[in-house]
């Protein structure tokens, strides 16, 4: 290793500090032949790091100096995992230096050295484990009356099924990450293109790629005009520069670095950097260096930590648990109490000479109970169920793998998207789900905008009815007389319009042609839109920051005004409206200015000049923005045009206003001047730029208003309304205005006419009043007591209409009163109102307070929630809840990674809670009190014994009897009916979704369910043992011989593992072969256990208890007739039980079950069959769509609002803008306050 | 990484032809089991079923039990407890210090008479009560290696504190073996010796394989302490009937145990004349001797309890078939009556 590499590392850590730097230099190039060394890298964390593009050497110097403690803790660990380097230590760290391969990912948990000690301590985190461990070492001592096999086979068998389910997950894992590593890249060595394995990449290299797969946003990324020419592998490899650059960090929107090419410092911003797993389009490949690798990804920093939750039905398990130790507790404290009574010398046989020991020392009962305690503790052991939580981990896993991840109910066709359970163990949360947290846009709403209608000059245009619409007449029992759309109406994705009025060229016939093209170049003109592809109408492709502007621009191109190219200053229109029809022109526009969105400005310009010179300024933007800038003429329009703002806002459209103004020369130059000064200002730039804005944009002219239809998704209102019958209440939190969120509601079902609305807001005129004076502490002080007035008001309505009239209720309050009646002063008041209400609409608010609604019913109220979203703004609503669902199969990851369930429709909700997670709560209520009914007949039967041994703790089961009882003779069927039980089909679950509200009460789980099984496990263990042991007595065939206490117990034990089966078999539902085939085959497992073991002698030191006891009880009627009675007369009490309460206290389910007794699952293979394979015509333009490449990424709320397109159209025009910090939670609370209003 | 490698399958099915919608597809391939879809029978647990089963129940157990019972008193059994008895008056309230005496005969006949004719063979029990067969102490104070071969008469280990005694092991070991039930017991009849057969009162499986036929007695009672029978040195272990009997530990503190047979049978009103050896010390803990002569019947010795229970259960299934069956008819419930579901019952509320 030579010098030159350290010297350049110590440089670029150094900075610019010249005057040291030569000395600095010097003494390094001294001491790096010895400083090399791995005992010495000391961890350091510099602000930045730099790294010399196509230069190894020097990276892997830098990298091992920088980031040595990465190297160290995790990479060769690693990389002997990968490569099965099983050298020793040394060696793999030469390795890990001649080969550097730190672009290998992990997401492993452990590697073949670490997994059993690492697995095991995981293991042993579980009470329950940790509980047998030390019972396990208990019973090695004399006070055991169990041999340790009794407690270690049982736990080790547990362990191991933990272990290879572990390592099979992880096996899983690796697979996926071998694949993922191995991927082809090329890389630059010397002047070619090698192809080498992901894994090898290392920082620096230069690479080119076709290949990166992930992430779906589009994303525009432009390399730096400097860096242009490096294409091909002969100039590449010449490029020499280091690129300076933050740590690295997981926040995916932000970047930080420069490109220091020959003495030249180029900014580096997020535009330049390309994620990992990011997909190329529009381009074939890409050359591009390496900045970061492996681990240090921003896209695996972000992925590495999923949100662990437990659900609330494992936490209920835990107060279970702990009765039943306090269970075990009682009962050991009896007999050790009994044992210190009983304990004489007057029992001579039993030896209690003077020096006996001390646990049947007579002269010491204190001491003989205190040990007793300990020997009932581990014979009584079994009352815990070790098996328990192995058991209720494998029945989830597979839940989740085969069933929810395979539900073709689940899967969306259109997007190619099945469902996917990313946590398994929250299944059975998802039969409890009382609340639903639900985003707006992309959940409910399709985040398809399509050009609907439209008001030009004053007049409405546009002959389609909205889904709302047609609610709204339903409601109102009106008809709506539907046009029949013309045959030649066009479809694309962004336009659904239809009007003969203007389409086709027809509204050169209308009254005023001008005010026409006035509005369709504005929609032409005035945005921020690239077009792609083939300059064609049919092929080109339009890419925005949002799905409004496409529309509009789609639209523009149908009304003839085809939008074609953007040059830096120029749009190219291809206009065929001119004078005659088919007469196509090509015009050049000059965008002189773009006066870009934000969330202040709430409206956009542009300026151009016409090639004639008109020098016309473009603005689009809310209505009340615009309205406020028009000039004082042409009332009518104006008022016209409001009137249709209002009908277009009530009918659920999303609205825009068109102005424009001419510009005369002399203005605009004026104003130009001003423009760039404050565009090339350094402080306070956008503040002066929106400054500057505002001079030129007034004395608008208004043009008319566009309508934008945000589609509802597939089935969002039938499912509502299935969910609400279920019992869940439904809360939409959503960014939009009012008046837009409540449409919503009522598009979906949420809310109707039959509801009282109370709504809380912030729009009032003492509130508005306050603002306008703009003192900030008069305006809290206002909207505290108008938010405090309005929750009193509400609640007690709520309480009156709820109480008295039987009302449902539903609450809207917006963002701002939000904000105050979270308080804590409040809070009380806001829960007990809503929770009232039955469903409760929250507008305007941000990401933030979305997840505080969310604990504040979580925490508050105790109950169940979900919340669903698909966006970054709902990733921290998603954690907060119980239980977060978020919408995958289109852009955007954020919502899904941090996601429990991602389902691709939010009408798969119904699927996912009524049938899966109803299947799953009810499945999992029968294994565990099923569990625990088991362990407790069996132990209590111990128990029982103990009163007739003078409390000695003799056990009355053979060891193996006991430690296999939990892991091989009752251990399957208990499965088979967490997996297979079902009481009411899946499309009687969703025809009947009341059934839901079983599990919301939880009433499967409650103490008296737990109690009655307590009762019979009571029961049942006092017929196994007083009727096994009353009946054995005396003679027991002709012989005369008498049974011993081993034959006594075998008689026991086999009656209580057939009782315990067939137990199950009372309580399933639904009986397949599985049941049979578990069941009979635990059964049979016992017999043959037991002919085996009591037949055969084994040399090594057992005690020979059990020889021959199942030959001497089958040669006896005892046998037999026990063997009928006494799993009889056991389940008698189960039995008549389940009959009276069927026959007299029915279940809903079971009232649906007899309702539907003699139908066959109504589901047929064929329809199964159907669902992705044959797309209606609707769901093939859907398809189609689908099918197109993919827009803007949908976290973008507001047409115009985009963190990428700023800085492209400031680069197009040779300014750099420095990146903002664009976090996640800012970027989302943007989104919530830019909404285009109806007004 | 498993989402981005999600997505490429995503992304390249989407930018694949609008024709091939299926291929590259994820998705799930339709199985039964998959779809939760398997073939089940669903027993519904209607009132007709329960009446059923309640009947059938009853005509399966009305018939076993009456079996059973009539079995049970075909049993012919006199008990007679002797612990007291045998004490000789003068010493009624010093009954330890009686037993422990080994200078006194412990000489006790009684007469019993018959009841009922009593066919052969009658089986010579006696009875233990509050004698903890089970308890923890005692049931593992034994060593089965050393019962079964000889090569491992040194090995003891389990045997406390019956281990060794003046340094050498004992054969057999341990408790169980050292406290040995030595009562004996011998019958006349109109003075003549009724022969109590005393083979074969063992299992055979016992015989056979625990109890080895090359072990001998060894170093057994020697210790100062005695506390119960001496075995024959001369005879090997498997033919120590009375030891493997007594070496079967009972469940329950009061037990049977098979002292031998008398073949030949006895008639009603006959006097037996039975000579008791009344060695063995229950009286220290007060536990009761019992001296049983019973006959079998294929069910064993009598024991009413299995014929009660069955005849109880059935009859209770019966009685509940009958009571279900009534108020099936007075107040039917009508199967899947919609009415029933909680909220057409309670639409309003929940």
């Amino acid at each position: 290793m030579d010098g030159k590499g350290w010297e350049r590392v110590r440089m670029a850590r150094l900075g610019g500090s010249s005057a040291s730097r030569g000395r600095e230099a010097a003494q390094l190039r001294q001491v790096s032949s010895q400083t090399v060394r791995l005992g010495r890298v000391q961890p350091q964390a510099p602000s930045h790091r730099t790294i010399y593009c196509n230069d190894r050497e020097a990276n892997l110097l830098a990298r091992f100096k920088v980031c040595g403690h990465i190297i160290y803790g995790v990479s060769i660990p690693r990389i002997c995992w990968h490569l099965s380097y099983f050298f020793c230590k040394i060696l793999i760290y030469l390795v890990a230096l001649l080969l550097f391969q730190v672009n290998s990912v992990s997401t492993t948990k452990y590697n073949i050295l670490t997994f059993l000690p690492k697995g095991l301590f995981e293991q042993f985190r579980r009470v329950a484990n940790l509980y047998f461990l030390m019972i396990s070492i208990l019973s090695t001592t004399p006070i055991s009356p169990v041999s340790p096999v009794t407690n270690v086979v049982p736990l080790s068998l547990v362990l191991l099924v933990s272990l290879i389910k572990e390592a099979f997950e992880d096996w899983k894992r690796f697979q996926n990450d071998i694949a993922i590593n191995s991927t082809p890249v090329d890389v630059l060595q010397g002047e070619n293109w090698e192809t080498v394995s992901w894994r090898k990449l290392q920082v620096g290299d230069i690479i080119r790629t076709a290949n990166l797969d992930g992430e779906t946003n589009l994303k525009i990324r432009k390399a730096l005009e400097r860096t242009w020419d490096y294409v091909f592998p002969e100039k590449a490899s010449e490029f020499k520069g280091e690129i300076q650059c933050e740590q690295p960090n997981n926040s995916l929107y932000t970047f930080t670095g420069n490109l220091i090419v020959e003495n030249q410092t180029l900014p580096l911003s997020p535009n330049q950097i390309l994620l990992r797993g990011c997909s190329l389009r529009n381009t074939v490949h890409i050359v591009g260096a390496v900045i970061f690798t492996g681990h240090e990804t921003k896209v695996m920093m972000n992925s590495m930590s999923v949100p662990s939750k437990r659900s609330t039905l494992e936490r209920k398990l835990d107060k279970l648990i702990l009765t039943l130790f306090g269970g075990l507790f009682f009962m050991c404290l009896i007999g050790a109490i009994g044992s210190g009574v009983f304990i004489n010398r007057k029992y001579y046989y039993l030896g209690l000479f003077e020096d006996v020991e001390q646990q049947f020392n007579p002269s010491n009962r204190f001491v003989v109970s205190i040990l007793t305690m300990f020997t009932l503790i581990t014979l009584y052991s079994t009352i815990i169920p070790i098996s328990l939580y192995v058991s209720i981990e494998m029945i989830k896993f597979i839940q989740c793998a085969q069933f929810i991840n395979k539900d073709l109910r689940m899967y969306h066709a259109e997007t190619n998207t099945p469902a996917l359970a990313r946590t398994s163990n929250l299944n059975e949360e998802l039969g409890q789900v009382e609340y639903i947290f639900s985003d707006k846009t992309g959940t409910l709403t399709r985040n398809l905008m399509e050009f609907f209608k439209c008001s030009i000059g004053g007049v409405s245009y546009g002959v389609g009815i909205t889904e709302i619409e047609r609610g709204q007449a339903q409601r109102e029992g009106r008809a709506l007389n539907e046009i029949q759309k013309s045959d030649t109406v066009v479809y694309e994705k962004g336009f659904n319009f239809d009007d003969d009025r203007i389409m086709r060229g027809a509204w050169r016939n209308e009254r005023d042609p001008e005010i026409f093209k006035e509005f369709f170049r504005c929609l032409a003109l005035c945005h921020t839109v690239l077009p792609e592809g083939d300059e064609s109408p049919e092929k080109i492709v339009y890419q925005a920051a949002s799905p409004d502007e496409a529309a509009l621009v789609t639209a523009a191109k149908h009304f003839g005004f085809f939008f074609y190219r953007r040059t830096p200053t120029t749009v190219q229109l291809r206009e065929s409206h001119v004078e005659k029809m088919g007469n196509i022109q090509d015009v050049s526009y000059e965008i002189l200015n773009v006066l870009e969105f934000n969330s202040t400005r709430k409206r956009q310009s542009v300026v151009c000049r016409y090639p004639n010179g008109r020098l016309v300024l473009y603005c689009k933007g809310a209505d009340n923005v615009i309205y406020e800038r028009l000039a004082g003429t042409n009332q009518d329009i104006k008022r016209l045009t409001r009137e249709h703002l209002e009908q277009f806002g009530s009918s659920g459209l999303r609205t825009l206003c068109l102005a424009y103004r001419d510009l005369t020369i002399d203005t605009y130059e004026n104003w130009n001047e001003k423009f760039v000064q404050a565009k090339s200002s350094l402080r306070d730039r956008e503040k002066k730029l929106d400054e500057v804005a505002e001079m030129i944009e007034k004395d608008l002219i208004l043009i008319g208003s566009t309508a934008i239809e945000d589609k509802l998704q597939e089935g969002v209102p039938d499912c509502i309304d299935t969910l609400s019958r279920a019992g869940i209440k439904i809360w939409v939190l959503t960014g939009d205005k009012m008046e837009t969120a409540i449409n919503i509601a009522y598009a979906c079902n949420l809310i109707n006419n039959d509801m009282k609305q109370l709504i809380i807001t912030s729009e009032t005129d003492a509130i508005r009043e306050a603002e306008e004076k703009g003192d900030p502490v008069e305006i809290s002080r206002v909207i505290r007591d108008s938010v405090s007035h309005d929750l009193k008001r509400c609640l007690e309505e709520a309480q009156q209409d709820l109480h008295i009239f039987g009302q449902k209720l539903a609450l809207v309050i917006d963002g701002k009163c939000l904000m105050y009646a979270l308080d804590p002063s409040f809070r009380v008041d806001l829960l007990k109102l809503s929770l009232n209400c039955s469903s409760v609409v929250c507008c305007r608010v941000s990401p933030l307070q979305k997840a505080q609604v969310t604990s504040l019913v979580k925490k508050g109220a105790r109950r169940i929630t979900l919340s669903i979203g698909d966006g970054a703004n709902d990733v921290s609503m998603i954690q907060a809840a119980h239980v977060g669902v978020g919408i995958s199969g289109l852009e955007g990851m954020q919502a899904v990674m941090a996601s429990d369930f991602a389902i691709a429709q939010f009408r798969f909700l119904k699927d996912l809670l009524l049938v899966h997670g109803r299947w799953s709560y009810i499945r999992l209520c029968k294994v565990i009190t099923y569990f625990f009914y088991k362990n407790l007949t069996f132990t209590l039967t111990q128990f029982w014994f103990t009163f007739h041994t003078g409390f000695s703790g003799q056990r009355f089961y053979d060891d193996w009897f006991q430690s296999l009882y939990n892991v091989i003779f009752t251990a399957l069927p208990v499965i088979i009916l967490g997996l297979f039980d079902k009481d009411v089909s899946a499309s009687l679950a969703k025809k009947y979704p009341q059934l839901y509200k079983e599990g919301i009460r939880n009433t499967y789980f409650k103490w008296a369910v737990v109690g009655v099984w307590a009762f019979f496990a009571f029961y049942q263990s006092l017929i196994f043992y007083y009727f096994t042991t009353t009946a054995s007595e005396n003679g027991h065939n002709s012989s005369g011989k008498i049974f011993g206490l081993w034959d006594v117990s075998t008689m026991a034990f086999t009656c209580v593992v057939i009782t315990v089966n067939l137990r199950l078999l009372m309580a399933c539902n639904s009986i397949t072969r599985w049941h049979h085939l578990s069941i009979s085959g635990s059964i049979l497992a016992w017999f043959v256990f037991i002919f085996i073991y009591s037949g055969v002698m084994t040399p090594n030191d057992r005690q020979e208890n059990v020889y021959f006891t199942i030959y001497v009880l089958m040669s006896t009627f005892y046998f037999y007739l026990t063997l009928l009675l006494v799993p009889i007369v056991a389940l008698f009490g189960d039995f008549l039980y389940l009959g009276l309460q069927r026959w007299f206290f029915p279940y809903n389910y079971q009232i649906v079950q007899e309702i539907h007794r003699d139908e066959v699952d109504s589901i047929s293979r064929t329809e199964f069959l159907e669902i992705g394979n044959h797309l209606t015509p609707d769901e093939a333009r859907s398809y189609a769509i689908a099918q197109l490449p993919r827009e803007k990424s949908k976290h973008t709320g507001f047409a115009f609002d985009s963190p990428g397109y700023e800085s492209f159209f400031a680069s197009q025009a040779g300014v750099y803008v420095p990146q903002k910090a664009w976090d996640v939670a800012r970027r989302a609370s943007v989104r919530s306050s830019k909404r285009t209003s109806q007004r | 990484m498993q989402n981005a490698n999600g997505s490429t399958a995503g992304s390249s099915s989407a930018s694949g032809e609008a024709s091939a919608p299926l291929r590259n597809s994820k998705r799930p391939k339709y199985s039964r089991f998959t779809q939760q879809e398997l073939p089940a029978c669903k027993p519904i647990l209607t009132p007709r079923w329960v009446i059923s089963v309640f009947t059938l129940i009853g005509i399966i157990f009305v018939p076993i039990g009456l079996a059973a019972l009539a079995a049970s008193n075909k049993v012919v059994e006199i008990v007679y407890r002797y612990d007291d008895d045998c004490v000789p008056p003068n010493m009624v309230n010093m009954k330890v210090a009686y037993i422990q005496n080994d200078t006194i005969d412990k000489t006790c006949t009684k007469t019993l008479k018959v009841p009922k004719h009593m066919s052969q063979p009658i089986y010579v029990y006696y009875q233990l009560d509050n004698f903890y067969q089970n308890h923890r102490r005692y049931v593992k104070s034994r060593n089965d290696a050393q019962l079964r071969k000889a090569s491992e008469a040194n090995e003891t280990s389990g045997c406390d504190p019956e281990r060794t005694a003046n340094g050498a092991p004992i054969v057999p070991c341990g408790l169980i073996a050292w406290s040995l039930f030595n009562d004996t017991y011998s019958f006349a009849i109109r003075n003549r010796n009724l022969t109590v057969n005393k083979k074969d009162i063992s299992w055979k499986s016992d015989r056979d394989h625990k109890f080895g036929k090359d072990v001998y007695p060894r170093n057994f009672q020697n210790s100062t302490l005695r506390g119960g029978a001496k075995l024959n040195l001369t005879k090997p272990l498997s033919e120590q009937e009375d030891l493997i009997v007594w070496m079967r530990t009972a469940a329950l503190p009061t037990f049977r145990k098979l002292y031998g047979r008398i073949e030949q049978d006895l008639v009603i009103n006959d006097a037996i004349t039975v000579q008791l050896q009344n060695n063995y010390n229950t009286y220290s803990f007060s536990g009761k001797k019992t001296l049983v002569l019973s006959t079998s019947s294929w069910i064993g010795g009598k024991n009413d309890f299995l014929g009660i229970a069955y005849l109880t259960v059935g009859g209770l299934c019966f009685f509940l078939a009958v009571a279900f069956t009534i108020v099936y008819l007075v107040k039917p419930r009508k199967l899947g009556d919609p009415s029933y579901l909680s909220w057409n019952r309670n639409p309003a509320g929940h």
